[in-house]
């Protein structure tokens, strides 16, 4: 299990190395293809290999047409079968916090709340893998308010780092009768404005949080970035009219999300390579998006 | 409370006690009558108390005791009617015998616990208050309380510290207290009012109202001149004695330096309004005119050692001062208060500023923690958490209800399944009867294998057969890297074997092993001449001529490509 664990590993880190010129001979088989659908000669510089690729061209289906991204890699299997999360805390949360994971407990379908207890973060990330777990996330709180949310793909996949701001969770609603039950079932999911590639990619790990819900669910979750702030809300809706009608109710806590790091590795290893880097102290800082427009 | 500690001790019998020495103040009537004969023993015992050897009191005396009894008695009916609550709770001291020293010491401290704040409250306003002057000699009691207070308030006070006997001080101050009061010049009465009665509903830690009159005065002086306020301080003060007065004077000295030295008008105001006083003409006015000038020289070396002269002079001088600004015009006025701004921002300015104008410093050449007092201003480049409004949360429940209308989720999608196996191959069978025969159908089979005819190859085959060939090559390689025991190379099945042997052999019975129907013929083998001659057997004509015929071959090979360029 250890060796296999290494050698996916490597595997992993083999496939992203070579992602780079893949993308680059599928730049080549693509404008080759284009050139030859609409007559055109094909460019100059590409002349030399083009013979050869004409033949990887014909060979390939539509599924081999798309270059194999490390993306892809990591959930490929994701969608076959379902996720199964672990939700913990920092040692020693305090009341408000645990309060908080419970409430997050009934956020994520297919979820179960541990308690930190003692626990090493490398020890809780094995008996993960040993159990299966496909996501692992862990809260953190200062003085009582969740600040910190750190969510790692288990066999080898990418944890990406959030802090959380305004947090409101639904122990701080009073009327909590008139929220009644929180729905069970699986959420629709909405993630508005994501649209760089490290959107994408923080959309791609949010995404892949939930299993596939079905068609006529009820209960939507929204991860609406908005200047880099995610904006967290989670809505159960009716259509009392007719289906132009849509009665919105707000269930589930509420807070804003914002991302700070993407590694390529699990929680445990320190030393992996970062994808994204927050960085608040250059000058252009306030000019970048990172997420989306 | 030396002695009543004394008394409680040598009250009680059977203990040791060092007493500590007293100090006789004389006591003092009150205004009330007392019960004459009751006070004559009283002081009567207290007298024997204070002459009495020291060494008796350390062995228990019955008499010491009983005249400590009546002492305190004695003392507690003195100090009794002065007690904040009237009546007392407790109108006499109960002495007893069968009372215990501490069942005393209870009693006096039910009485005295309270006034001690009282009296330590008029202390202080006694201490605060400028000394008033004399008081007038009204009766014998004041008398004494003049007396001490020419020696000085801190002796004064040193003297209601010691004291022996709590009532007679008490009575003391208090008498002074009025006088005080009455005596005063018109602010410093309202001070004491103030302090007095003004300061309950206002007056915190923060807000004191004596401070809040004086910084309202200095700023009414700096405005107008102060010329009248001033005179009045100054009248009051040339009754002061000597300590107190040299400060103050000293301290309104360096305040006039700056005035005395722009000073370029010489009015001499005596009709400088109606601040005249007799005091001015009578008492040290009269130096005034004549030494004017050289006060003002001698006030610019500050630090005096003729203090009584100096002060004399600035007195004078501050008075002769105050008739000049009287007379100044607005212009002036104006001019001489920039010059004072001007003299404090020059000041300022040779001195080194605060750290915090200070340029790059670092963390030594600051105080400790006075980063976290000061507001510092960074340039913050990150944009500032959102806050989260009505509209921010209706856009969004906008947006979302837009979504749901469309059913346009962003939900994870069931991937499509690859294959694992390849789709069987249904072969379709044709029930109809084949037209051809069965004799033709190996004929065809057998041409296609002796590959006489040639096969109908389409391009799907040929693609196939290369995937095909593809496919077992990288078999081949999984399998050299996979398993331990390579598998050897597979035999490739569409390996044609030369037949060149005739149709007869191919017939023969015999185990291929051992009949020769295989081998092949010697001219099959090699042919040409019988003669061949290896390198070594050749003479050297014969190489020269294999040489040649190469030679001639090659050239006629090789007869198109251009000649060699020559170098230039």
């Amino acid at each position: 299990m250890l060796r296999r664990n290494i050698r996916q590993r490597r595997e992993y880190l083999y496939s992203k190395s070579l992602e780079g010129p893949q993308r680059a001979l599928f730049e080549k088989k693509r404008r080759i293809r284009a050139a030859l659908e609409e007559g055109k000669p094909i460019p100059t510089e590409l002349r030399n290999e083009e013979h050869d690729l004409r033949r990887q061209i014909d060979l390939e289906d539509h599924e081999r047409q798309v270059p194999k991204s490390i993306v892809d890699n990591e959930y490929a299997t994701a969608t076959v079968r379902e996720p199964k999360i672990l939700l913990t805390t920092s040692r020693n949360p305090s009341a408000p916090l645990t309060q908080f994971v419970k409430e997050l407990k009934v956020v994520f379908p297919n979820s179960q709340r541990m308690n930190r207890g003692g626990q090493v973060i490398s020890e809780i990330v094995e008996s993960c893998r040993s159990h299966d777990i496909t996501d692992l996330i862990l809260v953190h709180e200062h003085r009582g308010q969740p600040d910190g949310l750190i969510v790692s793909h288990l066999p080898h996949g990418p944890t990406a780092y959030f802090g959380l701001l305004n947090v409101v969770t639904r122990h701080d609603i009073k009327d909590r009768k008139a929220m009644g039950k929180m729905s069970e079932a699986y959420p629709h999911l909405i993630l508005d404005n994501f649209s760089t590639q490290i959107g994408e990619r923080t959309a791609t790990i949010l995404k892949h949080l939930f299993p596939v819900p079905k068609p006529d669910s009820k209960r939507i979750i929204t991860f609406a970035n908005r200047d880099d702030y995610i904006s967290f809300r989670h809505h159960v809706y009716e259509k009392p009219g007719g289906p132009k009608s849509i009665d919105l109710k707000e269930v589930g806590p509420r807070f804003e999300l914002r991302l700070y790091q993407i590694k390529l590795g699990t929680v445990e290893q320190n030393e992996a390579q970062s994808e994204f880097v927050l960085r608040p102290y250059i000058n252009a800082a306030k000019k970048q998006k990172t997420l989306g427009a | 409370m030396g002695m009543t500690s004394a008394l409680a001790a040598a009250v009680s019998t059977g203990r040791q006690v060092f007493p500590s020495p007293c100090h006789s103040v004389m006591v003092m009537d009150l205004d009330e009558p007392l019960d004459t004969a009751a006070a004559e023993k009283g002081e009567a015992a207290l007298r024997r108390l204070s002459e009495a050897d020291p060494a008796l009191f350390l062995s228990p005396s019955a008499d010491l005791a009983a005249a400590a009894r009546a002492a305190s008695q004695h003392i507690y009916s003195s100090l009794a009617p002065l007690s904040l609550a009237q009546p007392p709770p407790l109108p006499t001291l109960l002495t007893d015998p069968a009372f215990d020293a501490e069942q005393i010491w209870s009693q006096i401290e039910l009485l005295a616990r309270p006034l001690l704040p009282h009296l330590r409250r008029q202390l202080r306003r006694l201490e605060q208050q400028p000394p008033s002057q004399q008081p007038p000699v009204a009766t014998p009691a004041v008398a004494e309380g003049e007396l001490l207070e020419e020696d000085g308030e801190s002796s004064e006070s040193e003297e209601l510290k010691n004291e022996e006997e709590l009532e007679g001080t008490e009575d003391e101050k208090e008498s002074e207290g009025t006088q005080d009061e009455e005596e005063m010049g018109d602010e410093e009465e309202e001070e004491a009012e103030l302090d007095g009665r003004g300061g309950n509903g206002v007056e915190d830690k923060f807000l004191k109202i004596d401070e809040l009159t004086e910084f309202l005065e200095k700023g009414e002086e700096e405005e107008y001149g102060g010329g009248a306020k001033r005179r009045e301080k100054k009248a009051a003060k040339n009754w002061m004695v000597e300590s107190d007065g040299e400060d103050d004077d000293e301290d309104e000295d360096e305040d006039q330096l700056d005035l005395e030295d722009f000073e370029d008008d010489d009015e001499e105001g005596e009709a400088g309004g109606g601040d005249i006083r007799y005091k001015d003409f009578f008492e040290k006015g009269h130096h005034k005119q004549v030494k004017k000038r050289d006060g003002s020289i001698k006030k610019v070396q500050f630090k005096d050692d003729q203090a009584h002269e100096s002060e004399l002079d600035d007195s004078e001088n501050d008075d002769g001062n105050d008739e000049q600004e009287q007379g100044l015009s607005t212009h002036e006025k104006e001019r001489l208060k920039m010059r004072a701004k001007i003299e404090q921002m020059e000041k300022a300015s040779l001195e080194p500023s605060t750290w915090t104008m200070q340029g790059e410093v670092t963390a030594s050449k600051r105080p400790k923690n006075s980063a976290l007092e000061v507001d510092l201003d960074f340039e913050h480049n990150v944009r500032p958490a959102p806050v989260i409004t009505e509209e921010v949360t209706a856009s969004l429940e906008e947006m979302i209800k837009k979504r749901i209308a469309e059913s346009h989720f962003d939900d994870v999608e069931k991937p499509t399944m690859l294959p694992s196996k390849a789709p069987k191959e249904h072969k379709e069978l044709d029930e109809t009867k084949s037209k051809r025969g069965l004799a033709e159908l190996y004929e065809d089979d057998y041409a296609q294998k002796a590959g006489i005819a040639p096969a109908p190859l389409s391009i799907s085959d040929e693609l196939k057969k290369e995937a095909n060939t593809l496919f077992k090559r990288i078999c081949l390689k999984l399998d050299a890297l996979s398993h331990f025991h390579f598998a050897p190379k597979p035999v490739i099945e569409d390996m044609s074997v030369q037949a060149n042997v005739p149709a007869l052999a191919m017939e023969e019975i015999a185990p291929v092993a051992v009949s020769d129907a295989a081998m092949l013929a010697p001219e099959e083998i090699f042919e040409g001449k019988g003669d061949v001659k290896e390198e070594g057997e050749l003479t050297q004509a014969e190489r020269k001529r294999r040489r040649a015929n190469k030679k001639r071959r090659y050239a006629a090979s090789h007869k198109e490509r251009p000649a060699k360029l020559q170098k230039d």
